[in-house]
């Protein structure tokens, strides 16, 4: 303002580019941003503290509900973490077909984001596009799972249950159409002059800057770390797959775009692989204490029925110990930190969410910019508030 | 004493012991279906079976007495395969009545299907369809689900020393019936040790599942006996009576009345609060005006006719703390020493 006063507005909950219910208090000097806080938790839903009271199989549809913008990544990192307390393998065929579900679901995360991204700065028309697509995802998730959003497809020891033709066929078609969509939406926006003034130079962050903030995901690579789990520490079959870890150069808003943007790319290439290269046998592991029976064993044979009511009904029973496993998420380092008591329930379970840690920085990113950027920043961040509120 | 070794653990026991009490009394565990506490060994399931340093064959450690220097192993592959194909020929033809059936959640069969991990049954036998039917007006009697371990047989005999129930048949056909039904008290000790659900309450049938049902451990109220029992209850409502084996002077069991006689507590013809008769009509009364005009009827029958036309009777249902208090209250307040109980013949 010209006499010099700071304003302060309060942005969101209810505020359409917030991505959620997110609360920021902006301190204005004119139109400069001088100070940025974020206010969470108005999505906390306790969600840590009710998988205390659930058996480990439960606790799979909480965790849909994380990120729930790309589900069945939080399927993985929770279902890794309890398998690796038990100290179970899961059959490669289960491996890899986890593989395609949690590609196809960051695919589906970053629909979202570049919709919403370029909807909040103005260009309305990619969401028509990315949802379109978006679309042919969900329906191969409801194929497999009979769920859209939240499929909660992953087991602990394995999957719900195999594939079928019908998903194969599904995917192929997708597989084949995916390539044009992607090449629509960096004609809708990577060349656009526009877009490239909203965006170039707005947020940036310096590579050591992201570090020390503990930035992980496609946010750390658009400043130029290529720190990704699936190559730094592989889980799941990830290490079987070849693909590139796109990185940025200068760390702002166009940057962490492009990354995002060649991972829709990347995410393809590891899910044709694994398609074309999908092992044949079961998708469970071989364990009668820990996995499920067939259900038409169950409707036939008693000892199948009285597994299936003790799996169901009072759950496996976990050893002691503590474990942390973290798989890389749509939107950075996901972690699930689990002990457990040697009962069926879980003693804790901790989430390290990547979002979480984005949005403690948006501050250093908004500073001294002016309002409209504080949309394109949030935007950027990819956060998710079901994640950072649990 | 004898010494033994279980599991290359010593053990000194008393002769006469069994193999499996005297590996308890070093908490090793050996699985067990038919056997119970409270009664003599049963020997009938086979899951016990232990190897023996110098026998060929492996014997039930619930009837092998100990002997001395004897080497035993409790765990093996061969055990397990053994423990494997008892419970899988147990299996053989068990209806598919899990989701169904009140047992379920806390079934000794199912637990030990589970825990030894059996994944398929591959025996078959030809299947004979028998209805559930009445084993007493209170007791319903499962045939297929019953897996023949005569825990119910054994504790009708040796708990209660009655003798009602007795088994008829061979093979297949053998099923638990009652040999005299005027002997039966519908007391509920076959349903309380029976390991599966070939038993069941016939009150709480089909309303709730024992995962649902909060167990609060209480005295019964019906005599003087002060049994401890368990009252299941779900949603606020008490579905059924339990008792827990080796827990007070009934040390678990329970008589008709103790076990059955539970509907008044949630009845709706049950007295909520004090009635007065009005005009020859009862109409319901606070508790104040209800003991004032019992207070002022005493006061005045005693003002009339004296303390002595007053009595007392008090009942076993009530603690002594309470009895102590009305031959106190008899005693003091109204000043009479006409005071009786009904236990104290």
């Amino acid at each position: 303002m010209a006499d010099g006063k700071i304003l302060t507005i309060n942005m969101g909950p209810h505020h359409p580019a917030t991505h959620g219910v997110l609360r920021l208090v902006l301190e204005l000097d004119g139109e400069t941003i001088v100070k940025v806080t974020p206010h969470i938790g108005h999505l906390h839903r306790g969600i840590e503290k009710i998988a205390e009271n659930m058996n480990y199989q439960q606790v799979i549809p909480l965790t849909d509900r994380f990120d729930y913008t790309a589900a069945s990544l939080n399927n993985l990192g929770y279902c890794t973490a309890v398998e690796k307390l038990l100290g179970i393998d899961v059959p490669k065929r289960a491996q890899y077909i986890r593989v395609i579900m949690c590609e196809l679901a960051r695919i589906m995360g970053h629909h979202l984001w570049i919709g919403s991204h370029a909807l909040d700065i103005g260009a309305m028309t990619v969401v028509f596009y990315t949802f379109r697509d978006r679309e042919m995802i969900m329906n191969l998730t409801e194929e497999v799972s009979g769920y859209r959003l939240t499929p909660s497809y992953l087991r602990v020891g394995g999957l719900a249950h195999d594939i079928t033709p019908k998903f194969i066929e599904d995917l192929r078609a997708f597989i084949k159409w995916f390539p044009t969509a992607v090449d629509g939406y960096n004609t809708l926006l990577t060349d656009n002059i526009i877009w490239r003034k909203r965006t170039m130079g707005i947020g940036t962050i310096s590579a050591e800057d992201a570090v020390n903030y503990g930035f992980t995901g496609p946010s750390l690579r658009g400043s130029g770390v290529p720190y990704d789990l699936r190559k730094a520490k592989p889980y799941g079959s990830y290490e079987d797959f070849d693909f590139q870890v796109p990185v940025g150069d200068n760390g702002d808003v166009y940057d962490r775009y492009l990354v995002r943007m060649e991972e829709f790319t990347q995410s393809l290439n590891i899910i044709e692989q694994a398609l074309e290269n999908l092992p044949e046998g079961p998708v469970n592991v071989d364990n009668p204490l820990i996995a499920n029976p067939q259900l038409d064993d169950v409707q036939e044979d008693i000892s199948a029925l009285i597994r299936r009511f003790k799996i169901q009904c009072q759950g496996p029973v976990v050893p002691e110990g503590e474990v942390y496993h973290a798989v890389e998420g749509s939107k950075g380092e996901l972690g699930f930190y689990l002990v457990g008591d040697g009962t069926e329930n879980p003693y804790r379970m901790k989430v390290r969410s990547p979002c979480f840690i984005l949005v403690s920085a948006l501050e250093k990113m908004m500073l001294g910019h002016m309002i409209a950027d504080a949309i394109s920043v949030i935007g950027s961040i990819d956060i998710v508030l079901g994640e950072i509120d649990r | 004493m004898v010494t033994l070794t279980i599991d290359g653990k010593e053990v000194t026991v008393p002769q006469g012991t069994t193999i499996l009490e005297a590996a308890r009394s070093v908490d090793i565990k050996i699985p067990t279906l038919c056997y119970h506490d409270r009664m003599s060994p049963i020997g009938s399931c086979r899951m016990c079976v232990v190897e023996i340093e110098g026998f060929a064959h492996p014997m039930a450690a619930c009837t092998t007495p100990v002997e001395d220097g004897i080497e035993v192993a409790t765990i093996s592959d061969r055990l397990t395969r053994i423990r494997q194909d008892s419970l899988k020929l147990i299996l053989v033809n068990h209806p598919l009545d899990c989701p169904v059936c009140d047992k379920g959640g806390e079934c000794l069969l199912q637990d030990l299907t589970y825990e030894f991990g059996i994944d398929q049954v591959e025996y078959s036998a030809a299947k004979v369809d028998r209805d559930s039917q009445y084993a007493s007006p209170l007791i319903r009697y499962w045939p297929d689900r019953c897996i023949m371990c005569l825990r119910c047989v054994t504790a009708c005999q040796e708990i209660k020393g009655i003798g009602a129930i007795s088994v008829k048949g061979d093979g297949y056909g053998a099923q638990v019936v009652t040999v005299d039904a005027d002997k039966c008290q519908s007391c509920g000790e076959c349903l309380q040790v029976c390991p599966t659900g070939a038993l069941t309450e016939d009150l709480s049938r089909y309303k709730g599942r024992t995962w649902l049902i909060e167990r609060v451990p209480t005295t019964c109220t019906y005599c003087g006996c002060g049994c401890q029992l368990e009252l299941n209850v779900q949603a606020g409502r008490v579905m059924a009576v339990t008792a827990q084996d080796g827990v007070g002077v009934n040390q678990g069991s329970l008589c008709v009345k103790g076990r059955f006689g539970y509907e008044f507590i949630n009845s709706d013809e049950r007295l909520t609060t004090p009635l007065i008769k009005k005009n020859g009509k009862f109409e319901e009364a606070s508790w104040d005006e209800a003991l004032t005009l019992v207070a002022d009827k005493f006061s005045a029958i005693k003002a009339e006719h004296g303390p002595g036309a007053i009595g007392g009777l008090t009942s076993a249902r009530c603690s002594n703390e309470e009895n102590y208090l009305f031959q106190k209250f008899m005693r003091a307040a109204v000043g009479t020493n006409n005071v009786d109980h009904c236990a104290r013949l």
